[in-house]
Protein backbone atom coordinates (compact mmCIF):
# COMPACT_ATOMS: atom_id res chain seq x y z
CA UNK A 1 0.00 0.00 0.00
CA UNK A 2 1.79 3.36 -1.14
CA UNK A 3 0.73 6.37 0.51
CA UNK A 4 0.86 9.50 -1.51
CA UNK A 5 2.19 12.81 -0.86
CA UNK A 6 -1.14 14.56 0.37
CA UNK A 7 -1.84 11.51 2.68
CA UNK A 8 1.81 11.67 4.39
CA UNK A 9 1.47 15.52 4.48
CA UNK A 10 -1.67 15.15 6.47
CA UNK A 11 -0.83 12.57 8.51
CA UNK A 12 2.65 14.40 9.70
CA UNK A 13 0.19 17.76 10.55
CA UNK A 14 -1.94 15.77 12.80
CA UNK A 15 0.80 14.06 14.73
CA UNK A 16 2.49 17.63 15.42
CA UNK A 17 -0.60 19.39 16.01
CA UNK A 18 -1.79 16.05 18.27
CA UNK A 19 1.78 16.24 19.91
CA UNK A 20 1.52 20.45 20.66
CA UNK A 21 -1.89 19.17 22.40
CA UNK A 22 -0.06 16.40 24.36
CA UNK A 23 2.21 18.84 25.69
CA UNK A 24 0.10 21.23 27.16
CA UNK A 25 -2.75 18.47 28.47
CA UNK A 26 1.22 17.05 30.28
CA UNK A 27 1.85 20.41 31.49
CA UNK A 28 -1.40 21.13 32.82
CA UNK A 29 -1.60 17.45 34.66
CA UNK A 30 1.90 17.78 36.27
CA UNK A 31 0.67 21.48 37.53
CA UNK A 32 -2.34 20.41 39.32
CA UNK A 33 -0.77 17.50 40.66
CA UNK A 34 2.36 19.00 42.06
CA UNK A 35 3.48 20.28 45.75
CA UNK A 36 2.24 24.19 45.93
CA UNK A 37 4.92 26.48 47.47
CA UNK A 38 4.31 30.51 47.40
CA UNK A 39 7.17 32.36 47.11
CA UNK A 40 8.06 36.25 47.74
CA UNK A 41 8.51 38.35 44.25
CA UNK A 42 10.02 41.57 43.19
CA UNK A 43 9.60 43.02 40.38
CA UNK A 44 12.72 42.98 37.85
CA UNK A 45 13.04 46.51 36.96
CA UNK A 46 9.82 49.38 37.86
CA UNK A 47 10.93 50.46 33.66
CA UNK A 48 10.73 47.18 32.41
CA UNK A 49 8.22 45.63 35.03
CA UNK A 50 5.64 45.19 32.06
CA UNK A 51 6.64 44.77 28.78
CA UNK A 52 3.62 44.05 26.25
CA UNK A 53 1.14 41.59 28.63
CA UNK A 54 3.52 40.01 30.69
CA UNK A 55 4.72 40.72 34.28
CA UNK A 56 8.47 40.12 34.69
CA UNK A 57 9.52 38.75 38.14
CA UNK A 58 12.33 37.85 40.49
CA UNK A 59 12.11 35.63 43.57
CA UNK A 60 14.03 37.21 45.97
CA UNK A 61 13.95 36.47 49.87
CA UNK A 62 14.84 39.09 52.06
CA UNK A 63 16.12 38.18 55.53
CA UNK A 64 17.71 40.73 58.31
CA UNK A 65 20.88 42.53 58.43
CA UNK A 66 23.13 40.10 59.65
CA UNK A 67 21.31 37.16 59.06
CA UNK A 68 23.72 34.30 57.16
CA UNK A 69 22.92 33.07 53.61
CA UNK A 70 21.61 29.63 53.01
CA UNK A 71 23.96 26.84 53.18
CA UNK A 72 25.36 26.26 49.86
CA UNK A 73 23.91 29.66 48.58
CA UNK A 74 27.05 32.22 48.54
CA UNK A 75 29.55 29.69 46.95
CA UNK A 76 29.51 29.77 43.03
CA UNK A 77 28.33 26.87 41.04
CA UNK A 78 29.37 25.81 37.90
CA UNK A 79 27.25 27.62 34.77
CA UNK A 80 24.82 24.89 33.09
CA UNK A 81 24.89 22.95 36.69
CA UNK A 82 21.84 20.98 38.05
CA UNK A 83 21.32 22.01 42.13
CA UNK A 84 18.79 21.47 44.30
CA UNK A 85 16.93 23.73 46.10
CA UNK A 86 15.41 23.28 49.44
CA UNK A 87 12.62 25.07 50.25
CA UNK A 88 11.16 25.55 53.66
CA UNK A 89 7.58 26.34 55.35
CA UNK A 90 7.47 29.72 56.65
CA UNK A 91 3.77 30.06 57.79
CA UNK A 92 1.60 29.89 54.26
CA UNK A 93 4.92 30.61 52.28
CA UNK A 94 7.99 29.17 51.54
CA UNK A 95 11.61 30.57 51.82
CA UNK A 96 14.62 28.74 50.54
CA UNK A 97 16.79 26.98 53.06
CA UNK A 98 19.86 26.00 50.76
CA UNK A 99 21.28 24.74 48.24
CA UNK A 100 23.24 21.45 47.23
CA UNK A 101 24.69 19.15 44.52
CA UNK A 102 22.53 16.60 45.10
CA UNK A 103 18.73 16.36 45.96
CA UNK A 104 19.69 13.86 49.04
CA UNK A 105 21.56 16.69 50.48
CA UNK A 106 19.17 19.50 49.88
CA UNK A 107 16.26 17.57 51.03
CA UNK A 108 18.03 17.46 54.58
CA UNK A 109 17.81 21.10 54.48
CA UNK A 110 14.12 21.60 53.36
CA UNK A 111 10.68 19.76 53.15
CA UNK A 112 10.90 20.63 49.35
CA UNK A 113 13.62 20.32 46.92
CA UNK A 114 13.21 22.03 43.38
CA UNK A 115 15.61 21.90 40.55
CA UNK A 116 17.23 25.79 40.20
CA UNK A 117 20.10 28.24 41.50
CA UNK A 118 20.37 30.06 44.38
CA UNK A 119 22.36 32.96 45.25
CA UNK A 120 22.92 35.42 48.20
CA UNK A 121 24.16 38.35 48.96
CA UNK A 122 24.94 39.19 52.87
CA UNK A 123 26.27 42.76 53.10
CA UNK A 124 28.95 43.45 55.97
CA UNK A 125 26.83 44.61 59.09
CA UNK A 126 28.70 47.71 59.62
CA UNK A 127 29.15 49.39 63.30
CA UNK A 128 25.83 51.07 64.27
CA UNK A 129 27.46 54.55 63.44
CA UNK A 130 27.94 54.02 59.70
CA UNK A 131 24.39 55.22 58.69
CA UNK A 132 22.09 53.61 56.07
CA UNK A 133 24.50 50.93 54.99
CA UNK A 134 23.58 48.90 58.38
CA UNK A 135 20.01 48.25 57.21
CA UNK A 136 20.98 46.27 53.94
CA UNK A 137 19.20 43.16 53.94
CA UNK A 138 20.69 39.65 53.32
CA UNK A 139 18.57 39.13 49.71
CA UNK A 140 18.53 35.30 48.58
CA UNK A 141 17.63 35.04 44.82
CA UNK A 142 16.00 32.22 43.38
CA UNK A 143 16.28 31.66 39.58
CA UNK A 144 13.64 28.78 39.00
CA UNK A 145 13.90 29.33 34.99
CA UNK A 146 10.26 31.11 35.41
CA UNK A 147 10.41 35.09 35.29
CA UNK A 148 7.23 35.77 33.80
CA UNK A 149 3.61 35.40 33.85
CA UNK A 150 1.42 36.41 30.84
CA UNK A 151 -1.79 37.98 31.66
CA UNK A 152 -4.54 40.28 30.02
CA UNK A 153 -3.64 43.97 29.75
CA UNK A 154 -6.02 44.93 32.73
CA UNK A 155 -4.74 42.72 35.00
CA UNK A 156 -1.01 43.12 34.27
CA UNK A 157 -1.54 47.01 34.65
CA UNK A 158 -3.49 46.49 38.01
CA UNK A 159 -0.63 44.30 39.30
CA UNK A 160 1.96 46.45 37.93
CA UNK A 161 0.72 49.42 39.69
CA UNK A 162 0.70 47.13 43.09
CA UNK A 163 4.40 46.32 42.38
CA UNK A 164 5.22 49.52 42.06
CA UNK A 165 3.76 50.70 45.46
CA UNK A 166 6.07 47.96 47.10
CA UNK A 167 2.81 45.47 47.69
CA UNK A 168 3.39 41.73 49.37
CA UNK A 169 3.59 39.46 46.33
CA UNK A 170 4.60 36.19 45.76
CA UNK A 171 4.65 33.53 43.01
CA UNK A 172 2.96 30.12 43.39
CA UNK A 173 4.75 27.36 42.13
CA UNK A 174 3.84 23.67 41.03
CA UNK A 175 6.80 21.10 42.46
CA UNK A 176 6.07 18.04 40.53
CA UNK A 177 7.96 14.39 41.85
CA UNK A 178 10.98 14.97 39.84
CA UNK A 179 11.45 18.34 40.89
CA UNK A 180 10.54 20.61 38.05
CA UNK A 181 8.97 23.63 39.09
CA UNK A 182 5.86 24.99 37.18
CA UNK A 183 4.21 28.43 37.46
CA UNK A 184 0.58 28.64 38.70
CA UNK A 185 -0.21 32.17 39.28
CA UNK A 186 0.71 35.11 41.35
CA UNK A 187 -0.53 36.30 44.47
CA UNK A 188 -0.45 40.08 44.57
CA UNK A 189 -2.12 42.52 47.34
CA UNK A 190 -3.55 39.75 48.08
CA UNK A 191 -5.41 38.88 44.92
CA UNK A 192 -4.85 35.71 43.34
CA UNK A 193 -4.08 35.08 39.70
CA UNK A 194 -4.19 31.69 38.32
CA UNK A 195 -3.24 30.24 35.17
CA UNK A 196 -6.57 28.30 34.00
CA UNK A 197 -7.69 26.76 30.36
CA UNK A 198 -9.57 30.19 29.71
CA UNK B 1 21.56 34.86 -19.36
CA UNK B 2 21.27 32.13 -22.13
CA UNK B 3 20.08 28.71 -21.37
CA UNK B 4 21.58 25.73 -22.12
CA UNK B 5 18.92 24.96 -24.54
CA UNK B 6 19.29 28.33 -26.05
CA UNK B 7 23.69 28.47 -25.99
CA UNK B 8 23.14 24.73 -28.13
CA UNK B 9 20.81 25.79 -30.31
CA UNK B 10 23.25 28.49 -31.14
CA UNK B 11 26.29 26.48 -31.34
CA UNK B 12 24.05 23.70 -33.30
CA UNK B 13 23.47 25.59 -36.11
CA UNK B 14 27.35 26.61 -36.33
CA UNK B 15 28.12 23.40 -36.19
CA UNK B 16 24.98 22.34 -38.88
CA UNK B 17 26.76 25.53 -41.31
CA UNK B 18 30.28 24.32 -40.82
CA UNK B 19 29.11 20.68 -41.90
CA UNK B 20 29.71 19.20 -38.23
CA UNK B 21 26.64 17.99 -37.83
CA UNK B 22 24.01 16.59 -40.15
CA UNK B 23 21.24 18.91 -40.54
CA UNK B 24 18.45 16.16 -40.01
CA UNK B 25 20.19 15.71 -36.81
CA UNK B 26 19.29 18.98 -35.06
CA UNK B 27 15.90 18.48 -33.66
CA UNK B 28 16.49 15.16 -32.14
CA UNK B 29 19.36 16.95 -30.61
CA UNK B 30 17.69 19.60 -29.67
CA UNK B 31 14.47 17.42 -27.99
CA UNK B 32 17.00 15.08 -26.54
CA UNK B 33 17.92 17.97 -24.16
CA UNK B 34 14.64 19.57 -23.04
CA UNK B 35 13.71 22.61 -21.47
CA UNK B 36 14.45 22.94 -17.26
CA UNK B 37 11.76 24.50 -15.15
CA UNK B 38 12.67 28.65 -14.33
CA UNK B 39 10.85 30.65 -12.12
CA UNK B 40 9.38 33.52 -14.19
CA UNK B 41 8.59 36.39 -12.55
CA UNK B 42 4.82 36.23 -11.86
CA UNK B 43 6.06 32.47 -9.88
CA UNK B 44 8.75 34.25 -7.84
CA UNK B 45 6.82 36.89 -6.99
CA UNK B 46 4.03 33.89 -5.67
CA UNK B 47 7.34 32.59 -3.89
CA UNK B 48 7.71 36.06 -2.20
CA UNK B 49 4.65 36.86 -1.14
CA UNK B 50 4.17 33.00 0.33
CA UNK B 51 6.95 33.94 2.22
CA UNK B 52 6.02 36.75 3.37
CA UNK B 53 2.17 35.48 4.54
CA UNK B 54 4.87 32.90 6.63
CA UNK B 55 6.44 36.21 8.64
CA UNK B 56 2.90 37.80 8.64
CA UNK B 57 1.59 35.37 10.29
CA UNK B 58 4.50 34.86 12.97
CA UNK B 59 4.18 38.67 13.82
CA UNK B 60 0.34 38.17 14.08
CA UNK B 61 0.40 35.71 16.66
CA UNK B 62 3.26 37.47 18.05
CA UNK B 63 0.97 40.29 19.03
CA UNK B 64 -1.24 40.67 22.18
CA UNK B 65 -4.58 38.79 21.96
CA UNK B 66 -5.19 38.92 25.34
CA UNK B 67 -8.75 39.32 25.35
CA UNK B 68 -9.22 35.87 23.40
CA UNK B 69 -9.59 32.86 26.06
CA UNK B 70 -6.66 30.75 26.15
CA UNK B 71 -7.91 27.88 25.07
CA UNK B 72 -9.20 29.75 22.17
CA UNK B 73 -6.05 30.97 20.98
CA UNK B 74 -4.85 27.69 21.29
CA UNK B 75 -7.35 26.14 19.08
CA UNK B 76 -6.70 29.53 16.84
CA UNK B 77 -2.46 28.24 16.01
CA UNK B 78 -3.56 24.75 15.68
CA UNK B 79 -6.23 25.55 13.39
CA UNK B 80 -3.84 27.92 11.07
CA UNK B 81 -1.04 25.14 11.20
CA UNK B 82 -3.37 22.30 10.24
CA UNK B 83 -5.58 25.39 7.62
CA UNK B 84 -1.58 26.05 6.17
CA UNK B 85 -0.59 22.46 5.90
CA UNK B 86 -3.99 21.46 4.71
CA UNK B 87 -3.85 23.45 1.87
CA UNK B 88 0.11 22.58 0.93
CA UNK B 89 -1.44 18.90 0.73
CA UNK B 90 -4.20 20.09 -1.60
CA UNK B 91 -1.28 21.47 -3.69
CA UNK B 92 0.52 18.58 -3.89
CA UNK B 93 -2.38 16.52 -4.52
CA UNK B 94 -3.54 18.74 -7.74
CA UNK B 95 0.08 18.54 -9.13
CA UNK B 96 1.25 22.12 -8.02
CA UNK B 97 4.85 21.83 -6.89
CA UNK B 98 5.77 25.38 -5.78
CA UNK B 99 2.60 26.39 -4.29
CA UNK B 100 2.58 23.27 -2.31
CA UNK B 101 6.50 24.08 -1.15
CA UNK B 102 5.30 27.65 0.03
CA UNK B 103 2.67 26.54 1.68
CA UNK B 104 4.22 23.75 3.58
CA UNK B 105 7.51 26.58 4.50
CA UNK B 106 4.63 28.72 5.49
CA UNK B 107 3.49 25.96 7.80
CA UNK B 108 6.85 24.64 9.33
CA UNK B 109 7.08 28.47 10.11
CA UNK B 110 3.57 28.07 11.73
CA UNK B 111 4.49 25.19 13.61
CA UNK B 112 7.65 27.18 15.14
CA UNK B 113 5.54 29.87 16.21
CA UNK B 114 2.96 27.65 17.41
CA UNK B 115 5.27 26.19 19.81
CA UNK B 116 6.61 29.61 21.27
CA UNK B 117 2.82 30.80 21.59
CA UNK B 118 1.97 27.60 22.97
CA UNK B 119 4.74 28.29 25.50
CA UNK B 120 3.37 31.88 26.05
CA UNK B 121 0.07 30.88 25.98
CA UNK B 122 0.22 28.43 29.15
CA UNK B 123 3.48 29.93 30.75
CA UNK B 124 5.34 26.71 29.78
CA UNK B 125 8.86 26.98 31.34
CA UNK B 126 11.04 25.97 28.32
CA UNK B 127 14.49 26.67 26.62
CA UNK B 128 14.50 28.30 23.48
CA UNK B 129 17.13 25.99 21.52
CA UNK B 130 14.07 23.06 22.15
CA UNK B 131 11.51 25.19 20.92
CA UNK B 132 13.78 25.98 17.71
CA UNK B 133 15.09 21.79 17.77
CA UNK B 134 11.01 21.19 18.06
CA UNK B 135 10.26 23.60 15.20
CA UNK B 136 13.31 22.25 13.31
CA UNK B 137 12.49 18.28 13.91
CA UNK B 138 8.61 19.59 12.43
CA UNK B 139 9.60 20.88 9.50
CA UNK B 140 11.73 17.94 8.76
CA UNK B 141 9.28 15.69 9.44
CA UNK B 142 6.85 17.64 6.76
CA UNK B 143 9.72 18.04 4.25
CA UNK B 144 10.19 14.20 4.55
CA UNK B 145 6.39 13.45 4.05
CA UNK B 146 6.32 15.74 1.12
CA UNK B 147 9.55 15.28 -0.21
CA UNK B 148 10.05 19.25 -0.28
CA UNK B 149 13.35 20.59 0.02
CA UNK B 150 12.24 24.04 0.50
CA UNK B 151 10.96 22.73 3.79
CA UNK B 152 13.92 21.08 4.52
CA UNK B 153 16.15 23.87 4.22
CA UNK B 154 13.61 25.76 6.44
CA UNK B 155 14.66 22.83 8.82
CA UNK B 156 17.76 23.05 8.82
CA UNK B 157 17.63 26.86 9.25
CA UNK B 158 15.80 25.64 12.67
CA UNK B 159 17.94 23.37 13.76
CA UNK B 160 21.19 25.07 13.17
CA UNK B 161 19.87 28.42 14.94
CA UNK B 162 18.75 25.61 18.29
CA UNK B 163 22.20 24.47 18.32
CA UNK B 164 23.77 27.72 18.17
CA UNK B 165 21.06 29.05 21.15
CA UNK B 166 21.90 26.07 22.74
CA UNK B 167 25.63 27.01 22.84
CA UNK B 168 26.30 23.31 21.24
CA UNK B 169 28.40 25.34 18.50
CA UNK B 170 29.98 28.21 20.27
CA UNK B 171 30.67 27.73 23.57
CA UNK B 172 32.49 25.10 25.21
CA UNK B 173 31.95 21.71 26.65
CA UNK B 174 28.37 20.78 25.44
CA UNK B 175 27.37 17.22 26.39
CA UNK B 176 26.36 15.99 23.13
CA UNK B 177 26.67 17.29 19.21
CA UNK B 178 24.46 19.00 17.75
CA UNK B 179 21.24 18.55 15.74
CA UNK B 180 22.54 19.58 12.75
CA UNK B 181 25.76 17.48 13.18
CA UNK B 182 22.96 14.68 11.66
CA UNK B 183 20.74 16.20 10.03
CA UNK B 184 23.12 18.66 7.82
CA UNK B 185 24.60 15.43 6.28
CA UNK B 186 21.34 14.50 5.78
CA UNK B 187 20.40 17.24 4.07
CA UNK B 188 23.00 17.31 1.59
CA UNK B 189 22.09 13.58 0.57
CA UNK B 190 18.26 15.22 0.17
CA UNK B 191 19.75 18.36 -1.87
CA UNK B 192 21.61 15.41 -4.01
CA UNK B 193 18.84 13.21 -4.40
CA UNK B 194 16.00 15.97 -4.78
CA UNK B 195 18.30 17.90 -6.96
CA UNK B 196 17.90 20.84 -4.87
CA UNK B 197 19.95 23.81 -5.43
CA UNK B 198 18.27 26.07 -2.46
CA UNK B 199 19.10 22.79 0.23
CA UNK B 200 22.30 22.68 -1.29
CA UNK B 201 22.98 26.28 -0.46
CA UNK B 202 21.77 25.58 3.26
CA UNK B 203 22.76 21.95 4.30
CA UNK B 204 26.81 23.05 3.32
CA UNK B 205 27.56 25.90 5.65
CA UNK B 206 25.04 23.84 8.09
CA UNK B 207 27.98 20.63 7.71
CA UNK B 208 30.50 23.02 8.80
CA UNK B 209 28.24 24.16 11.73
CA UNK B 210 27.06 20.49 12.58
CA UNK B 211 30.86 19.82 12.23
CA UNK B 212 32.10 22.70 14.95
CA UNK B 213 29.69 20.86 17.22
CA UNK B 214 31.46 17.79 16.71
CA UNK B 215 34.54 19.61 17.04
CA UNK B 216 33.54 21.15 21.24
CA UNK B 217 33.03 17.44 22.17
CA UNK B 218 36.54 16.56 21.27
CA UNK B 219 39.34 16.50 24.10
CA UNK B 220 41.13 20.08 23.97
CA UNK B 221 43.45 20.56 20.94
CA UNK B 222 43.26 24.01 19.30
CA UNK B 223 46.59 22.76 17.57
CA UNK B 224 44.82 20.17 16.04
CA UNK B 225 41.20 20.97 15.27
CA UNK B 226 42.11 23.79 12.13
CA UNK B 227 44.15 21.28 10.11
CA UNK B 228 41.34 18.37 11.26
CA UNK B 229 38.84 20.79 9.85
CA UNK B 230 40.72 21.52 6.58
CA UNK B 231 41.14 17.64 5.96
CA UNK B 232 37.41 17.12 6.43
CA UNK B 233 36.79 20.49 3.76
CA UNK B 234 38.82 19.29 1.40
CA UNK B 235 37.61 15.43 1.24
CA UNK B 236 33.94 16.93 1.28
CA UNK B 237 35.05 19.48 -1.43
CA UNK B 238 36.88 16.91 -3.43
CA UNK B 239 33.80 14.50 -2.98
CA UNK B 240 31.55 16.89 -4.04
CA UNK B 241 33.57 18.14 -7.18
CA UNK B 242 33.79 14.37 -8.47
CA UNK B 243 29.96 14.10 -8.01
CA UNK B 244 29.60 17.65 -9.69
CA UNK B 245 31.23 16.29 -12.75
CA UNK B 246 29.10 12.94 -13.08
CA UNK B 247 26.43 15.85 -14.01
CA UNK B 248 24.82 15.79 -9.70
CA UNK B 249 24.06 19.84 -10.76
CA UNK B 250 23.41 20.51 -6.76
CA UNK B 251 27.22 18.78 -6.05
CA UNK B 252 28.86 21.87 -7.44
CA UNK B 253 26.89 24.23 -4.88
CA UNK B 254 28.29 21.67 -2.30
CA UNK B 255 32.30 21.63 -3.40
CA UNK B 256 31.77 25.79 -3.76
CA UNK B 257 30.84 25.84 -0.54
CA UNK B 258 33.24 23.10 1.47
CA UNK B 259 36.23 24.55 -0.98
CA UNK B 260 35.26 27.94 0.96
CA UNK B 261 35.34 25.44 4.39
CA UNK B 262 38.59 24.37 3.49
CA UNK B 263 40.07 27.74 3.06
CA UNK B 264 39.30 29.02 6.08
CA UNK B 265 40.16 25.95 8.11
CA UNK B 266 43.09 26.39 6.69
CA UNK B 267 43.70 30.42 7.83
CA UNK B 268 43.01 29.30 11.05
CA UNK B 269 45.88 26.98 10.96
CA UNK B 270 47.86 30.08 10.95
CA UNK B 271 46.62 30.72 14.60
CA UNK B 272 48.37 28.15 16.32
CA UNK B 273 52.38 26.59 16.50
CA UNK B 274 53.02 24.43 13.92
CA UNK B 275 52.43 26.75 10.81
CA UNK B 276 52.79 30.69 11.53
CA UNK B 277 53.48 33.88 10.17
CA UNK B 278 55.27 34.47 6.99
CA UNK B 279 55.49 30.97 6.51
CA UNK B 280 51.43 30.62 6.84
CA UNK B 281 50.64 33.38 4.73
CA UNK B 282 53.14 32.00 1.75
CA UNK B 283 50.87 28.44 1.81
CA UNK B 284 48.00 30.48 2.05
CA UNK B 285 49.51 32.59 -1.59
CA UNK B 286 50.38 28.88 -3.12
CA UNK B 287 47.05 27.31 -2.01
CA UNK B 288 45.06 30.43 -3.53
CA UNK B 289 46.60 30.38 -6.56
CA UNK B 290 46.05 26.29 -6.64
CA UNK B 291 42.48 27.43 -6.15
CA UNK B 292 42.00 30.01 -8.61
CA UNK B 293 43.65 27.53 -11.24
CA UNK B 294 41.18 24.87 -10.24
CA UNK B 295 38.50 27.27 -9.79
CA UNK B 296 38.98 28.06 -13.93
CA UNK B 297 39.64 24.07 -14.64
CA UNK B 298 36.45 23.51 -13.44
CA UNK B 299 34.63 26.51 -14.40
CA UNK B 300 33.36 26.64 -11.59
CA UNK B 301 32.44 30.86 -10.68
CA UNK B 302 32.59 30.28 -6.71
CA UNK B 303 35.89 28.35 -6.08
CA UNK B 304 37.10 30.96 -8.70
CA UNK B 305 36.25 33.60 -6.95
CA UNK B 306 37.19 32.20 -3.35
CA UNK B 307 41.03 32.08 -5.09
CA UNK B 308 41.05 35.14 -5.87
CA UNK B 309 39.62 36.69 -2.82
CA UNK B 310 41.91 34.17 -0.75
CA UNK B 311 44.66 35.29 -2.79
CA UNK B 312 44.50 38.75 -2.29
CA UNK B 313 43.95 38.52 1.60
CA UNK B 314 46.95 36.23 1.91
CA UNK B 315 49.00 38.70 -0.22
CA UNK B 316 48.13 41.32 2.11
CA UNK B 317 48.42 39.26 4.98
CA UNK B 318 52.36 38.36 3.84
CA UNK B 319 53.04 41.75 3.93
CA UNK B 320 51.68 42.32 6.96
CA UNK B 321 53.88 39.15 8.32
CA UNK B 322 56.86 40.97 6.74
CA UNK B 323 56.72 44.61 8.28
CA UNK B 324 56.47 46.06 4.52
CA UNK B 325 59.78 44.81 3.70
CA UNK B 326 59.64 45.90 0.51
CA UNK B 327 62.89 43.96 -0.87
CA UNK B 328 61.83 40.95 0.90
CA UNK B 329 58.39 40.93 -0.10
CA UNK B 330 59.58 42.30 -3.89
CA UNK B 331 61.74 38.83 -3.48
CA UNK B 332 59.01 36.82 -2.15
CA UNK B 333 56.42 37.82 -4.39
CA UNK B 334 58.89 37.73 -7.59
CA UNK B 335 59.87 34.07 -6.90
CA UNK B 336 56.07 33.23 -6.46
CA UNK B 337 55.37 34.59 -9.91
CA UNK B 338 57.69 32.58 -11.19
CA UNK B 339 56.64 29.17 -9.87
CA UNK B 340 52.95 29.92 -11.22
CA UNK B 341 55.00 30.62 -14.99
CA UNK B 342 56.98 27.59 -14.62
CA UNK B 343 53.83 25.60 -12.91
CA UNK B 344 51.58 27.37 -15.92
CA UNK B 345 54.17 26.93 -18.79
CA UNK B 346 54.04 23.02 -17.80
CA UNK B 347 50.89 22.81 -18.05
CA UNK B 348 50.49 24.34 -21.41
CA UNK B 349 53.37 22.24 -22.69
CA UNK B 350 51.16 19.00 -21.49
CA UNK B 351 48.11 20.06 -22.94
CA UNK B 352 49.81 20.43 -26.54
CA UNK B 353 51.75 17.41 -26.03
CA UNK B 354 47.64 15.66 -25.49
Amino acid sequence: MRFEAPLRITAVAAVLALALTGLVVREGTARARGQEVALAITGYDPRELLTGHYIRFQIVHEAPPGTACPPGADQSWPRGKTTWVALRREGTRHAPAGVAERRSEAAKLGEVTVRGRLTCVAPVVSPPDAGAAQAEPTRTTLDLGVDRLHIDQAQAEAMERDLLRRAEAHAVFSVASDGTPRLKGLIVNGRRVDLDWF
Amino acid sequence: MASYRERLTRDLDGWIAGGLVPAESRETILDSVGEARRLDAATALAVIGGLLAGIAVIAFVAANWSGIPRIARFAMILAAFLATAGAAAWAAGRERPVASQVLLCVAAMVFAAAIGLTGQIFDIAGSPQAALGGAGLGAGLLALAAGSPWTAAVSLVFLAAGDIAAGRVFDNAPSWPGWTAYAAPLGAWLALRWSSQPLAHVAAPAVGIGAVSVAMLLPTMPEAVPWLFTVFFILLAAGARWLWQRSQAPAGILYGWWAWGAMLAFAAVGSGRLLTGAGHSIACLALSAGVVALGRHDRHRGVTALGVLALIASAARLLFDLGVGLLTSAAIFGASALVALVVSAVMQRRRRAA
